[in-house]
């Protein structure tokens, strides 16, 4: 407790702010100088790359040309040619929108999904919790990853949209488990039996009024799922088991690797995807764990 | 105590009927079966079918599947048809190599994260104490195909310290000296990728713990007897803290199956992982189910042995 | 004539183990209570910790399930009806809550933490409930500034005094108070009572005070009763309670009042002594022999206590 003092907010502030929230989040970074690199070194890399991409043709891109195989980085291609002679820069690029792209939706979709059931699991308590308990009990139990494999491997007409439903469908688990045991605890403070005594709707108190009380854990959260998420989509197409391959993923450019001619004479095929996905983790997981580090007060920098 | 044992393990039946469910019916999806392998130009369809119907193929899918379920509690997983051994068989072999390299991976895990953490705690806020949660947020946060393929680059290729595939040198015989030494270099890499992937969970909990026993009142007591530091640390804190780090062990376990998938198709280590993914390539579905099968059991194993040292090493949680 | 009656009201708990998870017994939170409540009159219900005060509090106002028994409001029955915005019972019976801080949404503005009952039951126009708003706040005797700040900017008294503005929004009938000063300093805690009873008479508010401190319930209530291991020991007005106590235990919780005079400390000990042999002695004749606390017998139109039927003659 180093900065006891500045944490009085109501003194310096004239417009009042709520204790937790955005503006705590903001005073963390301000205070914190490595998470706010990362943080604007996240945003320009990732604004970069969606910028990037719309300029380029992925038809053209993907188009093989057997001359340029493997190619050396050069003036031609900057960061060399794959085994189909294919520009690897702009697959990388391409790659890394993609993979972005899965894990926001994957991230988006498994929040909806876990905070929905954890709210309300941990809201009602009794035979609903008994019942989805089960339910997250087995899924934590199972070995997902595998059984993602195997999904993605008997799905007829596979596509980016069947890959993002089915890692969803293995991913909400962690989120409703966390979310749950945060409305149970929550669901017993005086001011949700207030609002049941003043006469609010049970759906109107989970949502409005214990909902924002998570909302900084429900940031982390979200956060550090991105993060994995990413780290899962580019895993599974590492191993083959992520997008098809026609198109281009981090995952599938790191696959390169597998074949030892490639890793030792052709780096430039899989280490920029290895170095990107790195460095893409550990930025998103850095300011992660900054957001987390504001949420609790007790870890607080200022 | 037995009592929570016992109910823990009756609460698995069931979740282990679901999953060999779930695993089956995924498997009758599966394209082919485990005839398709064996039509060649040369043989006669009216013979393939005739094994499908002897094999049950056409039976009702409750049929087939209490017939599965019951060879498979007599180690009966059937064949596979692309090594054309029985299954259990194959993956006895495969599992041995597993087993070798969860045991040395949870060697090195514990050999390095243990002094870590202990002198994070110790030295808290100091630089060392900085550097080490920072390595630790690092191997939290990179991928494990990423570390596993730059080690593998790095040591394997480039500094050519390691070997780069499979279990052992073909020049040695079994059972020599030389021959369990290439045994052992050749996990060592793959070994110290997955151990020091798994570093972050204990660094991170023997630190606190550490952190808040410095506080505590035994610790002081101690302290004011006069005992010097480093033995308050050695015999009372560390003591103390240790114990609970058993209970990673489960975890450890969990965590391995996972991660082995990656590392042995990285490293070209012909353990249960890289079987799984052979299979899934090779469309060889007895072997997948049965893998999955174990797979799931050897989690609910770990997450029962971690509940069970806990509850030992700390009577204040009860495992219900 | 009393506006609302509970009847034998219980609240059970299961508790559960063995092998199976099963029911093995139940804790008598509550256990066979009655109380009737009129206009304007204030309700004491004095008890050690865990002697079930605050969930009989709970149970009226529908946050613990009713086990058995009955509350009748108005002639209606309203056991374990959902609470909802469109009944008279739920807008008429309000509750304070101990710990004020926790019982005020931290993420919410102050006008919208008054709002919520406002919102819920009186169906005014944006204009109105401004207006309420203000003039709930000028009741409670803070200014208008306090609508747009949020509860962790003020004081523990303050915060209390949102928790009774928001209770009286609605204007109810009845009053839970659940321990509504004991997490207060000792000065703040007889402005809140105070301001509690003047809001009483200018509305002609009922109150169920739940207290543990005799002086605070002696202070604010008209009727008290005394509880103990979910039943009722002993009922009666102030008076009865004060100067005339019957059971053992209430000799007991009265004695331990600490006295601020120090002359006559001496007596005050032999007093404390010769109830403590009381009680020893004539334990039986109040508990039966599982510890239970017998059904109430009346002593007085006003005053009933819980005795064994032959011991009855004997008061």
């Amino acid at each position: 407790m180093k900065n006891t003092e500045a944490i009085e907010p109501t003194k310096e502030l004239k417009i009042s702010s709520p204790p937790t929230g955005f503006q705590v989040i903001a005073r963390e970074f301000m205070k914190d100088k490595l998470a706010m690199f990362s943080l604007i070194s996240l945003i320009i890399v990732i604004g970069g790359i969606y910028i990037w991409a719309t300029q380029i043709d992925q038809t053209q891109l993907m188009r093989i040309s057997l001359r340029d195989k493997l190619a050396a980085p050069g003036d031609k291609f900057w960061l060399g040619a794959d085994k189909g002679g294919r520009d690897i820069l702009g697959q990388l690029i391409i790659g890394a929108r993609n993979s972005l792209n899965i894990a926001i939706a994957v991230t988006v979709i498994t929040s909806i999904i876990g905070v929905a059931i954890g709210l309300v699991t941990g809201y009602f308590g009794g035979w609903i919790d008994n019942i989805f308990m089960r339910i997250i009990d087995f899924f934590i139990t199972i070995p997902s990853l595998m059984i993602i494999i195997v999904f993605v491997s008997i799905i007829p007409k596979y596509s980016i949209i069947e890959f993002i439903m089915i890692m969803s469908l293995f991913l909400w688990v962690g989120t409703a488990r966390l979310i749950r045991s945060k409305a149970l605890s929550e669901s017993r403070r005086d001011y949700i039996s207030a609002s049941k005594t003043l006469g609010t709707r049970n759906f109107t108190i989970i949502f409005k009024e214990m909902m924002p009380n998570l909302s900084s854990i429900l940031i982390v959260e979200m956060t550090l799922n991105f993060a994995g998420n990413v780290g899962l989509e580019t895993g599974l197409s590492y191993l083959g088991f992520g997008l098809p391959p026609s198109t281009p993923s981090l995952g599938t450019l790191v696959s390169y690797a597998n074949d030892p001619y490639i890793m030792e004479n052709a780096w430039w095929n899989w280490l920029p995807a290895s170095l990107l996905i790195l460095l893409l983790m550990l930025g998103i997981n850095y300011v992660g764990q900054a957001i987390r580090r504001s949420a609790d007060a007790r870890q607080r920098l200022g | 105590m037995w009592k929570t044992i016992i109910r823990r393990v009756l609460v698995m039946i069931p979740q282990l009927f679901v999953l060999s469910l779930l695993i089956f019916i995924m498997a009758k999806f599966m394209p082919g079966d485990p005839f398709t392998g064996l039509i060649t130009p040369e043989t006669d369809p009216a013979r393939i079918e005739e094994l499908r119907i002897k094999a049950g193929f056409y039976d009702p899918w409750y049929v087939q599947y209490v017939n599965w379920i019951g060879n498979a509690f007599q180690g009966d997983f059937g064949r596979s048809y692309t090594f054309n051994v029985p299954v259990s068989n194959l993956i006895g072999d495969r599992a041995l190599n597993t087993l070798w390299l969860a045991l040395l991976s949870t060697f090195l895990l514990y050999l390095i994260a243990i002094p870590l953490g202990v002198l994070a705690g110790r030295f808290q806020d100091s630089f060392l104490d900085k550097s080490i949660v920072f390595y630790s947020f690092i191997v939290y946060a990179i991928p494990t195909f990423v570390l596993g393929l730059i080690n593998l680059f790095f040591f394997g290729y480039e500094l050519g310290w390691f070997p780069t595939s499979g279990t052992v040198d073909i020049k040695y015989d079994s059972g020599t000296a030389g021959y369990l030494w290439s045994k052992f270099y050749h996990i060592l890499l793959p070994a110290i990728t997955y151990a020091l992937l798994a570093t972050t969970g204990v660094i991170q909990y023997l630190r606190t713990e550490v952190i808040d026993s410095k506080s505590m009142d035994y610790v002081r007591t101690a302290k004011s007897k006069g005992i010097p530091i480093n033995k308050v640390y050695s015999r009372h804190i560390f003591r103390n803290s240790l114990l609970p780090i058993a209970a990673f062990l489960g975890f450890t376990i969990t965590g391995l199956l996972g991660g082995s998938i990656f590392i042995e198709t990285i490293f070209g280590y012909p353990g249960m992982g890289q079987l799984f993914i052979q299979s899934v390539n090779g469309r060889d579905y007895s072997v997948i189910t049965a893998l999955v099968m174990l797979f799931g059991f050897l989690t609910l194993l770990g997450s029962l042995l971690s509940d069970i040292i806990m509850s030992i090493v700390d009577p204040r949680i009860r495992i219900d | 004539m009393s506006f609302m009656q509970i009847k034998d009201l219980k609240v059970h708990y299961p508790i559960r183990g063995g092998f199976f998870n099963t029911v093995v017994d139940n804790v008598h939170a509550v256990d066979g209570i009655s109380l009737e409540f009129e206009k304007g009159k204030a309700y004491g219900l004095v008890g050690e910790s865990g002697c079930g005060k605050s969930t009989t509090g709970k149970s009226i106002i529908g946050l613990e399930k009713i086990t058995s028994g009955s509350i009748i409001y108005e002639g209606e029955d309203v056991t374990n009806k959902v609470r909802g915005r469109n009944t008279a019972y739920n807008r008429d019976i309000q509750m304070i809550f101990q710990d004020a801080h926790s019982s005020l949404n931290p993420r919410k503005r102050v006008q919208d933490i008054i709002a919520e009952p406002i919102r819920n039951f009186l169906k005014l126009s944006p204009g109105e409930e401004r207006k309420r708003i203000n003039e709930l706040l000028a009741i409670v005797g803070m200014s208008e500034e306090a609508r747009l700040k949020y509860p962790h900017e003020f004081s523990g008294g303050q915060k209390q005094r949102i928790g009774i503005a928001r209770a009286i929004a609605s204007n109810p009938k009845l009053i839970i108070a659940d321990e509504p000063v004991s997490a207060l300093d000792l000065s703040v805690q007889a402005q809140v009572l105070n301001f509690l009873k003047d809001i009483q008479e200018e509305y002609g508010l009922s109150y169920l005070f739940i207290s543990h401190d005799l002086g605070v319930v002696k202070h604010m209530c008209d009727n008290i009763s005394i509880m103990y291991k979910g039943r009722f020991v002993e009922s009666g007005n102030r008076k009865d309670i004060y100067t005339n106590p019957q059971h053992i235990y209430t000799k007991r919780l009265l004695s331990a009042i600490p006295e601020v005079n120090p002359n006559d400390r001496e007596e005050r000990k032999k007093i404390r002594r010769a109830v403590e042999v009381d009680y020893l002695t004539n334990h039986h004749n109040y508990y039966d022999e599982n510890g239970r606390v017998f059904d109430l017998q009346p002593v007085s139109e006003t005053h009933q206590v819980a005795t064994s039927a032959q011991n009855k003659g004997g008061i």
